[in-house]
């Protein structure tokens, strides 16, 4: 076979019957920032068959410092993320057969986007989507590879249906309390970190060694140099997806009032509980240009040119787009859910 | 009472799990607790009692990539 996987076939527990086996496996990876960018070098240069890389986002400037497919090229061009990680990847290992898809994950195409995948792994930057990530694989009996970095912290786990719990065994609420990459920052190490442990436990599953799967949720703060491991234990008994098998984020009902275009130049995102607009004040305040809050709302002018009104109901507003994928990543990137 | 935190030691006047958890703001947010080793369910917290020395991991999802 290939000198390019000699290294990796000497590795025994890979070989040659493993090195084949990855050649006929196909992963997706959804999300191609931080972590979707070194899953996917992981998954090429391993040589996994097919890459299927989605991702609803451009390249921007301040992605750099830690998205390691991309360049200041892709910057000047404003090339999707998808397309962009394509043409690097493509130049690393020819052999493996890459589909882009430029397109925001929703409950109407995560049926298409899991057609003929052997695996998820996650690079998403929020639970919504990470909720219907687990709520297909679960219900299409595919591992789904979580991992999340903010910060210095991070943390990963493989979810095996009918083996291990599944991501609402764990948690409930979508809220991440404001805490996302473009809010409190993120070092690039941890996210290198992350995606590793990600991409080890995906070549195990792929190369059929399951019986060294890692069972933990483990989690990490590197910069105060703390690990934790966490047992995945039992699945939780009245879990909506895994056990009554409900699977609530894949209810085409419940997705659509989620986001709705309201006005010109104004997208309302619904949100999911209140929102005390003075802690947010001080969350946004490092982030925005100019925050502005009084009885009624809070207004936060964003670097990006957009503004985004928060509401105690919850609601916020994004205006400055007619976009709803755009609103939906500003949201993500500022609120977090 | 004292109690080892994510492996620091904090003196809490706390006197169940979910004390703990509003002690330190986290209803609502996507939190895993385990106490002494064993995973405590969310429907546990508010009857399951702390005592003193007990090692409480607040296991925060996190939620970037």
């Amino acid at each position: 076979m290939d000198e390019r996987y000699s290294r990796q076939m000497l590795f025994a527990p890979i070989g040659e019957a493993g090195q084949r086996k990855l050649k006929d496996s196909a992963v997706c990876i959804v999300g191609m920032g931080a972590l979707g960018t070194v899953l996917a070098n992981h998954m090429v240069r391993a040589g996994v068959g097919l890459v299927r890389l989605v991702d609803r986002d451009y390249v921007e400037k301040s992605n750099l410092q830690r998205q390691m497919l991309y360049d200041e090229e892709d910057v000047r061009n404003g090339y999707p993320k998808a397309i962009a990680a394509e043409k690097k990847l493509s130049i690393i290992n020819s052999d493996v057969r890459l589909e882009p898809v430029v397109a925001d994950v929703t409950v109407h195409n995560i049926e298409s986007l899991l057609e003929g995948i052997d695996l998820v792994l996650d690079g998403t930057d929020n639970f919504q989507t990470r909720f219907l990530l687990n709520d297909a694989c679960f219900r299409k009996g595919l591992p789904f590879t979580y991992g999340g970095a903010v910060s210095s912290r991070g943390m990963s786990a493989i979810l095996v249906p009918g083996v291990t719990p599944c991501l609402r065994c764990f948690i409930q609420s979508a809220d991440a309390g404001g805490q996302t990459c473009d809010t409190i920052g993120v070092i690039a190490p941890v996210v290198d970190i992350v995606a590793s442990y990600q991409a080890v436990e995906a070549l195990k599953f792929l190369v059929d060694a399951g019986g060294k799967r890692r069972d933990s949720l483990l989690t990490f703060d590197l910069w105060e140099n703390r690990y934790y491991e966490m047992k995945l234990g039992e699945p939780l008994r009245d879990c909506p997806c895994c056990q009554l098998k409900q699977y609530p984020a894949l209810d085409y009902a419940e997705q659509e009032e989620m986001v709705s275009l309201c006005g010109r130049g104004t997208v309302q995102i619904a949100g999911k509980g209140q929102l005390d607009l003075e802690q947010w004040r001080e969350r946004l305040e490092p982030a925005a240009e100019k925050v502005i809050l009084n009885a009624y709302l809070l207004r936060a002018q964003l670097p990006e040119g957009e503004r985004l009104v928060l509401f105690p109901d919850g609601r916020v507003l994004v205006q400055g787009t007619d976009d709803l994928v755009r609103a939906k990543i500003l949201y993500a990137r500022y609120i977090g859910n | 009472m004292e109690l080892v935190i994510n492996g620091f030691r904090q003196e809490l006047d706390v006197r169940t799990i979910q004390d703990v958890i509003a002690h330190f703001g986290l209803e609502g947010k996507p939190v895993v607790v385990e106490a002494d080793g064993a995973v405590l369910t969310k429907e546990q917290w508010a009857t399951a009692e702390v005592r003193t020395q007990m090692q409480i991991e607040l296991v925060h999802f996190v939620g970037g990539g």
